[in-house]
C-alpha cells in the first residue's frame, strides 16, 4: 500500500505542477473588498473571437476522443474473515490493481442521415495487478471492442445496426427493466451499472412519432454475463469450470419493443420482449466429471416505466412481470454451478421504486429499491426442496453527490445493500477536475456482510483507489 | 439563396429602423419601459436562434493595475438552438451541446422554459454513458434554492433569465455615461416572493440608451455587499440585434471570473420542432443532419 501511496504522490505532484499559473499576478483573498472601480481589459478573452476563424476548419482527428488513465487500488484492511466456526480466512492488504489504460471513441456522421460510432479501450496491466499475477508477474495487455455501430436516421426512423446498448428503465443503477445488455463486474473499481454494461451486436430501429416513440431491437447473438476473470477479487477457483454456453446448432435471439410517450412534467413507457437471463445457470456435470454446465433462461417480460418530476423532486418507478423464467438462478459475478438445480418454470414479478431529490443546485439524494418475487413459489416443489430465492428479494441503492468549485470538485456518496440487511457496500468518491485535460479520482470502500451474504469474503474490507485521467 | 440573403437583409433594416427611432423618444421611456425593452433584445437573441458559444472561466487577480487570470483559463464551447413558443413567444425551448472540451464532448441538454410562474420548466439530459435521456430534477422556477451554474460557469442561470418583471421594483436611478456611452442607471428590487428566490437583493444596471443592452449589471446580497458584477463588451449588430458579444461576469466574493463570447449568433432561423425535442439528444445523425441543414441556412 505504500508503494500505491508513493505513486499516487508523484503522479499527483506532476499534474498539480503549476504550470498552468500565470506568472507575476497578485492573487487576491477570497472576498476582497472591491470599493472603487477596477480596471478591466475585455481583450483578455480577445483570442476566442481570433479562434472563430478557424472554427470550420475541421480535422478528422475531431471524431475522435481519447481518454487515458493510470489507476491504483487495493484492499488497505489486514483481517480476517471468518467463514465457518474456527476457519478464517486472511485478508491481507495488497494492491489489486496498478493499470494503464486507454479508451478511444469515435464519432463521424460522414454523410447526411449517416453516423458510425465506435469505441475500443486497451489495459495494460502492470506490476501487482491481479492480472499481472495471473499471468504468471508479467505485463498483460488487454484490449476490447466496445461500441461499432452505422446508424441511418431518416424522416422519423433510425436505423442502427452493430455492437450498442439498449437501456430501459427510469430506476438509476438498479432497475428491474435495464436488463437487455450483459454485464461485468470485474473488480470493485466497477461500482455503477453504467461502467459495467457490455455492448451487444443487435439491430435497433427508433421510430419518432408526433406524440409519442417506439423503439424496437433484435439481438440474434445474445451474448451472457463473463464469468469472473482469474486473479479478480471475485474470482474463487470453481470445483468446476464456468465455460461459454455452447450453442451448437441452436439459434438463439432475443427482441422486443418499447413505446415512450412524454407528458408536461412526466414521461411513461410500456415495453414487452423476448429475452434470455444475463446470467448463465451453471450446473455440476454430469457423473462430476468435465466442465460446468451452461443453461440458458428464456422468459417473456411485460414492462412498464414512468417518471414524474414535482419541483425539486423526480420520482421514478419500473415494473417488470417476466413469465417462465427458470426459478432456480443465481445472480452474482462470481457464480458457481449448482449441485441439484430444480428445472422450475415460474412467473416473476419486480418492481423497482426511486426518487431523486435535488437538495439544492449542488447536491442531490437519490434512493432506488428493488424488489422481486416470484408467484406460487412452492408449487412444483418436492418436499424438502428449496428455492435459492424465496420470497421477496432485492436490494436498494442510495447515493448522494455535491457539485463543488464550479463542478470541479465531485464528492460522492453511495450505500448498496440487499433487502434481507446481509450485507452494506458503503462508498465514499470525489472527483477533482484539475483543467481541461487532466482530473484525478479517488475511492474509498467499506464492506459489511454475514454469512448469508455472497459478499461474507469481502466482509470488513476496506478497499481504497486512485485514478489519474487524460482526456483530449 | 439570394432571395434568402435578400429578405434577411430586409428583415435586418427594418430591424435597425424600428430600432433608431428609440434614441429620440428614449427620454420619455420608464424605467419599467426600459427594462421590457432591455428584455426584448435579450429574448430575440435565443428566437429562432442558432448560436455558438465560448465559455473560459478562471481564478482571477490583478497585474500591473488589471483584472487578469491567475491561472489557464477553463474553456467550453457549445452550441445552442432555441425557438420561442407560447403566447407573445415568452416560453422557450432551446438544445445545447458541448462541443468541447473532450471529455464533455456530446453531452447534450434539452430545456423547455414557461414564462408562467404555475409551470415548472423541464430539462432532459443525455449522456452517453448513462445510454438514454433522463429526466433532471432540476428544480421549478419556484425553487427555493440559489439558481444553478451554465455548465460550470459563474453565470447562473438567473443571470440569463428574461421575465417575470412583475416581481421587481424597478428605478430609474441616474442618467451617466459606461464607457464612454450614454446609459441609464436602472436599479431592480425583487418583491418578497421573488427574493427568496434570488440570490440577489439588489440589481443595478447600466443599460445603453441606443442600444438597450446591458454595459454593466452589478448584483448585491441581502446585506448591500456587491457579491458580483457583469460587464458587457464588443456591443455589435448581430443580425439586426445589438449584442454584447462578450460578456464578463465577476464574482467578488470566490474571485473568479467567466467569460461568454458569443462566436456566432445567427436569428431568423427556421428552426423545425422537431428538432426541439428529445430525438436530438439520442439520434446523433438527425442532430448532425439538422444541424447542417441550419447552418446551411446561414450561408
Amino acid at each position: 500500500m505504500k508503494k500505491l501511496a508513493g505513486l499516487a504522490a508523484t503522479t499527483l505532484l506532476v499534474v498539480l505542477n503549476p504550470a498552468n499559473a500565470q506568472d507575476n499576478v497578485l492573487i487576491l483573498d477570497n472576498d476582497v473588498p472591491f470599493d472603487g472601480d477596477f480596471i478591466f481589459d475585455d481583450d483578455l478573452f480577445g483570442g476566442a473571437f481570433d479562434e472563430n476563424s478557424s472554427a470550420n476548419t475541421r480535422s478528422w482527428l475531431d471524431d475522435f476522443t481519447i481518454k487515458i488513465s493510470q489507476q491504483f487500488s487495493g484492499q488497505a484492511n489486514n483481517h480476517g474473515v471468518k467463514i465457518t466456526p474456527g476457519f478464517s480466512i486472511p485478508r491481507e492488504a495488497e494492491l489489486e490493481t496498478n493499470r494503464l489504460g486507454a479508451n478511444i471513441r469515435y464519432q463521424n456522421a460522414f454523410a447526411p442521415g449517416w453516423l458510425l460510432q465506435a469505441s475500443a479501450q486497451i489495459r495494460i496491466y502492470l506490476n501487482n495487478d491481479y492480472q499481472y499475477r495471473a499471468e504468471g508477474d508479467s505485463v498483460d495487455i488487454e484490449s476490447r471492442g466496445n461500441e461499432f455501430f452505422l446508424q441511418r436516421s431518416f424522416d422519423q426512423h433510425s436505423i442502427k445496426l452493430g455492437r450498442q446498448t439498449v437501456v430501459w428503465g427510469e430506476t438509476s443503477g438498479n432497475s428491474v427493466l435495464d436488463v437487455i445488455n450483459t454485464t461485468e463486474f470485474r473488480d470493485f473499481n466497477i461500482i455503477d451499472i453504467e461502467d459495467a454494461r457490455l455492448n451487444q451486436w443487435m439491430l435497433v430501429w427508433d421510430y419518432f412519432g408526433e406524440n409519442s416513440n417506439f423503439s424496437s431491437f433484435v439481438n440474434l447473438y445474445p451474448e451472457f454475463n463473463p464469468a469472473a476473470v482469474r486473479g479478480s477479487p471475485f474470482f474463487f477457483e470453481p470445483e468446476f469450470n464456468l465455460t461459454d454456453y455452447d450453442r451448437d446448432s441452436s439459434m438463439l435471439f432475443e427482441a422486443g419493443t418499447q413505446w415512450r410517450k412524454s407528458f408536461e412534467g412526466s414521461d411513461i413507457s410500456f415495453m414487452v420482449a423476448y429475452l434470455y437471463e444475463n446470467q448463465l445457470r451453471y450446473e455440476d456435470p454430469a457423473m462430476r466429471i468435465g466442465d460446468a454446465a451452461a443453461k440458458t433462461n428464456d422468459f417473456f417480460l411485460l414492462g412498464f416505466s414512468a417518471n414524474r418530476a414535482i419541483g425539486k423532486l423526480l420520482l421514478n418507478f419500473d415494473l417488470a412481470y417476466s413469465h417462465d423464467v427458470l426459478a432456480d438462478s443465481f445472480n452474482f459475478p462470481g457464480t458457481a454451478s449448482l449441485a441439484n438445480p430444480i428445472n422450475l418454470k415460474k412467473d416473476q414479478i419486480g418492481s423497482s421504486l426511486g426518487f431523486e431529490y435535488a437538495i439544492s443546485n449542488e447536491q442531490t439524494v437519490s434512493l432506488g429499491i428493488q424488489a422481486q418475487m416470484l408467484l406460487d413459489e412452492d408449487e412444483g416443489l418436492l418436499p424438502g426442496q428449496s428455492l435459492i430465492n424465496e420470497g421477496v428479494f432485492g436490494s436498494w441503492l442510495m447515493r448522494y453527490s455535491n457539485t463543488l468549485m464550479n463542478n470541479d470538485l465531485v464528492i460522492s456518496s453511495t450505500l448498496q445493500g440487499d433487502l434481507a440487511a446481509n450485507s452494506l457496500l458503503a462508498l465514499l468518491g470525489a472527483e477533482y477536475t484539475i483543467n481541461d485535460n487532466w482530473s484525478i479520482g479517488g475511492q474509498i470502500i467499506n464492506i459489511t456482510s454475514n454469512d448469508e451474504s455472497p459478499l461474507l469474503i469481502f466482509a470488513e474490507d476496506v478497499r481504497l483507489s486512485v485514478t489519474l485521467t487524460y482526456s483530449f | 439563396m439570394q432571395n434568402n440573403i435578400l429578405s434577411r437583409g430586409l428583415v435586418s433594416l427594418i430591424v435597425v429602423l424600428f430600432l433608431l427611432p428609440l434614441q429620440s423618444i428614449a427620454q420619455d421611456l420608464s424605467a419599467r419601459e426600459i427594462m421590457e425593452k432591455l428584455e426584448d433584445t435579450r429574448r430575440a437573441t435565443s428566437n429562432s436562434a442558432l448560436s455558438r458559444m465560448q465559455l473560459s472561466t478562471c481564478k482571477f487577480g490583478v497585474r500591473e493595475g488589471k483584472i487578469t487570470c491567475a491561472e489557464r483559463p477553463r474553456v467550453k464551447s457549445l452550441e445552442s438552438v432555441g425557438k420561442g413558443y407560447g403566447l407573445n413567444l415568452k416560453d422557450t425551448r432551446s438544445v445545447a451541446i458541448l462541443l468541447d472540451p473532450p471529455a464533455e464532448r456530446g453531452i447534450g441538454m434539452l430545456s423547455f422554459s414557461y414564462d408562467e410562474g404555475a409551470r415548472d420548466n423541464e430539462t432532459w439530459l443525455y449522456l452517453s454513458a448513462l445510454g438514454r435521456v433522463k429526466r433532471l430534477a432540476s428544480g421549478s422556477s419556484d425553487d427555493e434554492t440559489e439558481p444553478g451554474s451554465l455548465f460550470g460557469s459563474e453565470f447562473s442561470t438567473e443571470d440569463q433569465d428574461t421575465g417575470k418583471l412583475d416581481e421587481y421594483e424597478i428605478n430609474l436611478l441616474e442618467e451617466t455615461l459606461e464607457s464612454g456611452r450614454e446609459v441609464w442607471k436602472i436599479e431592480t428590487i425583487p418583491n418578497e416572493k421573488r427574493a427568496r428566490q434570488s440570490r440577489y437583493s439588489r440589481t443595478v444596471l447600466y443599460v445603453d440608451k441606443e442600444r438597450f443592452v446591458e454595459l454593466r449589471v452589478e448584483m448585491y446580497d441581502q446585506y448591500g455587499k456587491e457579491i458580483k458584477r457583469m460587464l458587457g463588451a464588443r456591443v455589435e449588430l448581430m443580425n439586426g440585434i445589438w449584442v454584447a458579444r462578450s460578456t464578463t461576469i465577476m464574482n467578488l466574493v470566490t474571485n473568479r471570473l467567466s467569460n461568454m463570447a458569443f462566436l456566432e449568433m445567427h436569428t431568423g432561423i427556421d428552426v423545425p420542432d422537431e428538432f426541439l425535442t428529445q430525438r436530438t439528444l439520442t439520434d446523433a445523425a438527425f442532430r448532425e443532419t439538422e444541424l447542417e441543414k441550419l447552418r446551411a441556412q446561414i450561408d
